[in-house]
């Protein structure tokens, strides 16, 4: 097809704006998909992305239309997600794309993800059009929204559309003005072949599945390809296009989406980012590349069982050739013996990969609390960079400890300032900037320790504005601060999976806060469990889980060992998640504690 | 379906006769006050069942059966006359037969004990509970501590001597507002009367029944679980000087030659395993324990036999109604069952174990274990036994498995791992 025909767009939003679901209805009237398939978000294809009804992955896929004009559109749309973890997934969409269909929620308006997501599909270029989603909601004011959008982008606030997603109205004239305001791409069919690497899977038996963006010339079977990265060649395996499932079609030209089966064994050999060429006529020049997502929170991931170490490592192993920014290396706890550092984009992230592990791959694992990634300045002059509290050095070979901040957005209603103001002050944040974007709503950037953003913010933030306020971050930049060490000791011996690391002004606070939490979460043993917290080479608190002394059924009923056996079932519910320190078990929860000192 | 036995095992019955005067306050078993009306009708029942199972049963020996309760003392004697001549034409019973009877004080009479010794009866036990006249009253029990000795007296001089299976007498530890001195006097005073069996247990609070509502209104004291461990750890250096040894987590006997009250070292476990089975140990109660076959007879009875483990109907009417029209079924069944589950072999493992393990003396035999099952211990729980005796819960070598004096206590967190 000439390129004057194709169309490239994602869609972008806020998180649950309803851009899935927009995708949908985009599916059905083109007659990509059946009506009757009335499976709701169709490009939610994991199970983990139906159940919570979120999207994980970006997904790409082919829609072929007629529009108005009589003629016919190959469209290519990438619903994205609105996580903010996922944020990277993002920008490589918008890298393959002319376009963007920006949806906001007629019922929440403008929040955090909206303005940043927009910003990045500007500065990519990119032609935006809003709309306003869930016009069908009672709550719906889709006038107020509008103001908004054209407050925000310029242009008059009636030419923003306004659909329902859920309902198909609007849908129809969204297709139209896509076509006409969406700019068909660019690009050379006779230039040497170049294709942008936005995303990847693995399949078992075609290796890695390349999504590809053709931005110039033309890939077919055939001809050996070369990614000019790594400098990996090969024979392609398939050459097609999503509809949404991968349909062969032999070649794509410049302008085109779609796959290659690469046949390639490692995401490592095939990165996202790379281009693609042709290894007899190879560009020149690669495609400007993005950066790799860079995990920002670490956790050690423990088999409950210690058999099941092999087997972790191979669902790892699985989980990232389709997960690129899962990062994991081996680690030993002499708590929790064999386990595995893993590095995620974020806490979702991380919740994420630990639920598929269990599910996926039935597997009991026992996560670490969530940790950043220091630079340890020692006095020898040499730096070294630290992802598990447990490792850091004596105070005394330390010269400076610097930690990771960021760059925080909160979108919110005006009311709501003081409260913000509060939480940011009591989290070592400070104030950077507040800008008016729509009526009685704020940006307020701040900055922020990311050890302290990954403690239960989101959660306290979302609760001090009943919801209202959203966020988005950035990585901004290391700081050098007083930071030290604490250690938690249970049964008289340090537990390195429970050290953190905190400012020395709020040691004291947090080795008390952290020990009581403790003596609630771990359940009473057949003696007396001395838990104490430690740090700057003092002990800070103590306390004593008291010892259990009796826990057995006294009587025989006749018989009856149902009943016995019912009661004894029920008390081993309860138990799955537990991890032998020592002599001591302790539960997952407890490894979490950190997360949930509270902040009242 | 049962497997193999190399020879046919010895078969245990459980008799239940859920009739009582008063329901006492912590009591949910299965039994009935003011049912009176219906125990007529409920021997008669009883005596069909007998003889539909025993047919059914086809001449394997019995060596105990035990008639509890409820309060079995109830049942005129006329009565067990005849259930016990249905018993002796529907079963093999052995020569040794170990017939225990649950009885309450000042349920009994001399005519009565004799009667009950004429026929066969090998073995009583007396729900004592406690000694204390206030204790009593809280339980809602209709005896004193005298009704008691009274009533030992009685059994002793009708037969039920060192030459029976013995006496045993139920103490329960634990409950609200007992002090431990309380609970100090009330062994000493029962142990006074030298009985070759004590059951002690710890008072649980079941639901439903009025003692534990009591205490969720805040009426009564929750009971203190540090107080009553400190409880059982007293009685049971006070039993070992008094020469009894515990065999299982709430049950203690004398051993069988024992003179008086002799004080004796401890004696080590494996002495205690080679000796037979005390003969004043409760031999029905550890055929439950090694998990050995027994019929459920009588309303609510439970059974296990021929790879199920079945119930009978709860209520005295319908165990009555449906023995009305029954006839003969597969064995074990009786037409009163209602209740059926099969036992895998991973079932029958796992319950060996969690009911082997409340036997403190002599545990799971190894041996034992994997003649049953053709697998060692160490194949079948390898991992869990070591896990276990790492918490200091168990004690585990060749000879087999068995709860460390810590894990009599912390017993539920042992068995659970069998479950
Ligand atoms: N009433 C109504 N509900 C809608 C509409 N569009 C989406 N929704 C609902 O909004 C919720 C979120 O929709 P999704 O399509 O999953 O949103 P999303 O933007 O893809 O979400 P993420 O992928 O998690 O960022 C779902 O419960 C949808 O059913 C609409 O037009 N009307
Ligand atoms: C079912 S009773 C039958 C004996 C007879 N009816 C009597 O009460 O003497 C057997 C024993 O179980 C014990 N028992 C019953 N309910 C109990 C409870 N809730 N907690 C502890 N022991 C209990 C008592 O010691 C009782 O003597
Ligand atoms: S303890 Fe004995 S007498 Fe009291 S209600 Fe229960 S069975 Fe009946
Ligand atoms: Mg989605």
């Amino acid at each position: 097809m000439d390129t004057a025909h194709i169309r490239n767009f994602c869609i972008i939003a806020h998180i649950d704006h309803g851009k899935s679901t927009l995708a949908d209805r985009l599916l059905h009237l083109t007659g990509t998909v059946p009506d009757r398939d009335t499976t709701e978000q169709i490009l939610d294809s994991m199970d983990l992305e139906r159940e919570k009804g979120v999207t994980i992955k970006a997904s790409a896929v082919r829609m072929s239309y007629t529009a108005a004009d009589g003629q016919q559109y190959e469209m290519n749309l990438i619903d994205t997600p609105g996580h903010v973890d996922f944020g990277y997934e993002v920008s490589r969409a918008l890298a393959a794309c002319e376009g963007a269909v920006l949806v906001v929620d007629a019922t929440q308006g403008i929040e955090a993800q909206t303005l940043a997501n927009l910003y990045l599909a500007l500065g990519a270029g990119l032609e935006v059009l809003p709309v306003i989603n869930k016009i069908d909601l009672p709550s719906a004011d889709p006038v107020g929204v509008a103001q908004e959008i054209a407050n925000l982008l310029g242009g008059d606030a009636q030419a923003v559309l306004p659909i329902s997603a859920k309902e198909g109205t609007g849908v129809p004239a969204l297709l139209e003005r896509i076509v006409e305001h969406i700019p068909p791409p660019k690009g050379d069919s006779s230039a040497p072949a170049r294709a942008l690497i936005f995303d990847s899977h693995y399949d078992p038996y075609k290796g890695v599945i390349a999504y590809v963006r053709v931005v110039s010339g033309q890939i077919r079977m055939g001809a050996r390809f070369k990614l000019m990265a790594t400098g990996v060649q090969g024979e392609p395996l398939e050459i097609g296009v999503f509809t949404p499932g991968m349909t062969p079609t032999g070649e794509l030209s410049a302008g085109e989406v779609g796959y290659v089966a690469t046949g390639l064994k490692t995401v490592q050999q095939c990165r996202v980012g790379d281009t693609l060429t042709l290894a007899a006529n190879p560009a020149p020049e690669p495609l400007p590349g993005y950066q790799k997502a860079k995990p920002m929170v670490f956790a050690g991931l423990y088999p409950v069982d210690g058999e099941d170490y092999a087997n972790l490592k191979e669902a790892l192993d699985k989980l990232q050739l389709n997960d690129a920014s899962l990062t994991f290396e081996p680690e030993t706890s002499q708590a929790l013996n064999f386990g595995f550092r893993c590095g995620f984009l974020g806490l979702f992230h991380m919740d994420i990969v630990q639920e598929r592990l269990e599910r996926e791959y039935d597997l009991d694992i026992l996560a670490t609390a969530p940790s950043v990634e220091y630079e340890v300045l020692l006095t020898s002059g040499e730096t070294r960079l630290i992802d598990s509290p447990a490792d850091l050095p004596d105070e005394s070979v330390i010269e400076a400890v610097r930690e990771p901040w960021m760059r925080i957005q909160i979108f919110t209603p005006e009311t709501y300032y003081g409260t913000i103001m509060e939480l940011v002050t009591r989290r070592r944040g400070a104030f950077v900037e507040q800008e008016y974007p729509a009526p009685g709503r704020v940006l307020l950037t701040y900055d922020i320790p990311l050890a302290e953003l990954i403690v239960d913010f989101y959660d306290q933030l979302k609760s001090r504005t009943r919801g209202y306020a959203s966020l988005d971050y950035q990585f901004h930049s290391y700081r050098q601060e007083d930071l030290i060490k604490l250690q938690i000791l249970i049964n008289e011996e340090p537990v390195d999976a429970l050290a953190m690391i905190v400012h020395r002004a709020e040691a004291y606070a947090k080795g008390q806060a952290l020990v009581s939490k403790l003596k609630e979460l771990i359940p009473s043993q057949q003696f007396t469990i001395p838990i104490q917290a430690a740090g700057g080479g003092r002990i800070i608190s103590r306390a004593n889980v008291r010892a259990l002394k009796k826990d057995v059924l006294a009587k025989c009923y006749g018989g009856d060992i149902s009943r016995k056996k019912k009661l004894l079932e029920k008390q081993k519910r309860g138990k799955r998640r537990m991890k032998m320190v020592g002599a001591v078990e302790i539960p997952q929860e407890a490894f979490m504690a950190v997360l949930r000192l509270g902040d009242d | 379906m049962g497997r193999p036995e190399s020879q046919p095992q010895n078969l245990s019955i459980y008799i239940a006769i859920p009739f009582c005067q008063v329901r006492c306050a912590y009591c949910d078993f299965n039994t009935f006050a003011g049912l009176d009306d219906l125990m007529a009708p409920y021997a008669r029942a009883l005596a069909r069942e007998i003889r539909l199972v025993g047919e059914a049963a086809a001449g394997r020996p019995v060596h105990t059966i035990f008639f509890g309760g409820g309060t079995p003392s109830l049942l005129p004697l006329l009565v067990y006359q005849d259930i016990f001549a249905v018993l002796r034409g529907a079963f093999a019973l052995t020569t040794d037969c170990e017939i225990t009877l649950e009885a309450n004080p000042g349920t009994v009479d001399a005519a009565y004990l004799l009667g009950l010794r004429a026929l066969g009866v090998s073995r009583l036990s007396f729900g004592v509970q406690s000694t204390h006249a206030s204790e009593l009253r809280l339980l809602d029990r209709l005896h004193s501590f005298e009704d008691v000795r009274q009533a030992v007296a009685l059994a002793r001089a009708a037969g039920f001597d060192r030459a029976s299976h013995g006496l045993n007498l139920d103490l329960i530890f634990g409950t609200p507002h007992q002090t431990l001195a309380m609970w100090q006097a009330s062994l000493l005073r029962v142990l006074a009367l030298e009985p070759e069996h004590l059951s002690l247990y710890a008072l649980s609070l079941e639901h439903g029944t009025p003692l534990r509502s009591w205490v969720q209104r805040g009426l009564l004291p929750m009971p203190d679980a540090d107080l009553a461990a400190e409880m059982y750890g007293w009685a049971g250096e006070l039993l070992a000087a008094h020469g009894y040894g515990q065999y299982e987590i709430s049950n203690w006997a004398l051993p069988e030659k024992a003179e008086g009250r002799s004080r004796r070292s401890d004696p080590q476990v494996s002495d205690l395993r080679l000796l037979a089975p005390g003969r004043y140990q409760c031999r029905h109660n550890l055929q439950y324990w090694r998990n050995r076959p027994y019929l459920g007879l009588g309303a609510g009875a439970h059974g296990c036999a021929a790879g199920w483990r079945y119930s009978n109907v709860l209520a005295p009417g319908a165990y009555i109604a449906r023995l009305e029209h029954g006839v003969v079924g597969e064995f074990p069944f009786s037409p009163a069952a209602v209740e059926r589950t099969r036992q895998t072999r991973a079932d029958e493992m796992g319950e060996t174990m969690l009911l082997g393990l409340r036997l403190t003396a002599e545990g799971v035999g190894g041996a034992d274990f994997e003649a049953r099952f053709g697998a060692t211990l160490a194949a079948a729980y390898g991992r869990r036994l070591r896990h276990l005796r790492g918490l200091g819960l168990l004690a585990w070598d060749e000879a087999g498995a068995r709860l460390t004096p810590a894990g009599r206590l912390l017993g539920n967190r042992v068995f659970r791992e069998f479950v």
